[in-house]
């Protein structure tokens, strides 16, 4: 099935990954998991670098941050305190909904991250938790944020070794929440939320922070829907102008799984179950 | 095509193969004689192809041989020792869960790791392990009693209506 490939390296760091990844010459990619790779018909790749044993698993925190090795698997996130305990657990939960035990024990969230699907289920929560993408190429290793990272073309010569979540807005009134919506448990996400936010003791939104996932090219902050929740007293009323408001924001696509307009009923749909469980979350249940 | 050697073992037996690049772990196994790892959907679906890599259930058919260099590989032939069954194989017998046969290797490997790491594991645990292995006979009951009936304790499935809640 996969012929054409010529060559396959386990790199045992990162920087013989970048050197192999010079010499293929656009030839070369690097891999890990391969749930993705393995899908795809790109018969131009000549070289394969599993970077699964160039020391890129691990879960680190330290002073504010919490930084997750590329190659953490999916079932390393789900089990993880570290993630259970960050913001809800709404990493770890995208995590767990991220295809079926066989795929969750290799796929990992540097190659969901890579591959860049609109879909990829780890996005939304990233894209919540302005998480930094810690990316290495020869030139050295450069920050880039979740939200650029995903919208720019990656360059040929680097690789994303390390994606930190900074610890954020937390507070006492505090809640957070994932929503995925699937054909089944273990498929891709028609539509995916993830969201968070914080009331004051008399309801008032203090902060919200909303971002979706296969509803546009990448997954994307609800700017305008964070904005306009933002100082409101949370209600019901309020969840339903956030549910609107959110579909006017997106731009989904049709597809073999569902209409665009679907996806956008469905987006309005589960940003306000998200909210609804922030707000349980926060100690003011509606 | 340049080969390479790849060195593991599988059911506990030293192997040194000698590979493709782009061979894909579920091509070697079979090409080795280890025809219980079935050649289903091959994109990750159906869970037919799946073995265990160093104690987890992984798909076969989406994973190049060269990641599985210096592996634990157990397919279904390595369970029980050829005249006595393992006890999840015994449960998937005495329940009737085995049909056609093409997804039982698969099921009861994910079972196995699910129950080797949990050996506890309740009705949700087994029903998230069987969402990666797809039965086309019949459905997953019997498949869910069989394993249930292994946990510690041995459990019993709930009540369900058809479409039920998991």
């Amino acid at each position: 099935m996969f012929d054409q490939v010529e060559q396959y390296h386990r790199a045992a760091s990162v920087a013989e990954a970048l050197r192999l990844l010079q010499t293929g010459k656009g030839r070369a990619r690097v891999v890990a998991g391969c749930t993705d790779f393995a899908l795809q018909s790109d018969d131009s790749v000549r070289i394969l670098i599993d970077i699964t044993r160039a020391g890129l698993s691990y879960l680190r925190s330290k002073d504010g941050w919490l930084s997750i090795g590329a190659t953490t698997t999916m079932a390393d996130l789900e089990e993880s305190s570290a993630v259970r305990n960050l913001a809800g657990g709404i990493l770890a939960r995208a995590a767990a909904s991220c295809g079926s035990v066989q795929i969750r024990n290799v796929a990992t969230i540097g190659g969901n991250m890579a591959h860049g699907s609109p879909a990829a289920d780890l996005a939304p929560p990233l894209v919540a938790l302005d998480a930094v993408m810690v990316v290495v190429s020869p030139a050295g290793r450069q920050r880039i944020g979740v939200g650029d990272y995903l919208a720019k073309t990656k360059a040929p010569n680097a690789l994303l070794a390390e994606i930190r979540i900074p610890d954020g807005p937390s507070g006492k009134r505090c809640g957070w929440s994932f929503q995925k919506l699937g054909r089944t448990a273990v498929d891709i996400s028609l539509v995916s939320a993830a969201a968070g936010l914080e009331v004051d003791a008399r309801g008032k939104v203090k902060w919200a922070r909303i971002a979706l996932g296969a509803v546009a090219p990448m997954a994307m902050r609800a700017d305008e829907t964070e904005k306009l929740i933002t100082g409101r007293i949370l209600d019901r009323g309020l969840l339903d102008e956030a549910g609107l408001a959110v579909r006017r924001e997106i731009g989904p696509i049709s597809d073999q799984r569902a209409s665009a307009d679907y996806r956008r009923e469905m987006s309005g749909v589960l940003v306000r179950r998200a909210l609804q469980e922030c707000a349980s979350q926060s100690g003011w249940p509606l | 095509m340049k080969s390479l050697e790849l060195h593991l073992t599988v059911n506990g037996e030293e192997k040194c193969w000698a590979i493709a690049p782009g061979d894909l772990l579920l091509d070697v196994l079979r090409r080795e004689g280890y025809y219980g790892v079935k050649r289903g959907c091959e994109t990750g679906e159906c869970g037919a192809c799946t073995v265990l890599l160093n104690g987890k259930a992984v798909n076969s058919c989406m994973m190049f041989a060269g990641h599985a260099e210096g592996a634990q590989v157990m397919t279904i032939e390595g369970l029980g020792n050829g005249t006595k069954l393992h006890p999840l194989q015994e449960a998937f017998l005495d329940h009737g869960a085995v049909q056609c046969g093409f997804c039982t290797p698969g099921m009861i490997l994910g079972a196995k790791a699910l129950l080797d790491r949990h050996p506890d594991a309740g009705e949700n645990l087994v029903r998230e392990t069987m969402a990666g292995h797809l039965c086309r006979c019949t459905g997953y009951r019997k498949a869910v009693e069989a394993v249930l009936a292994v946990s510690t304790p041995p459990r019993k499935v709930r009540k369900q209506t058809a479409g039920g809640k998991r």
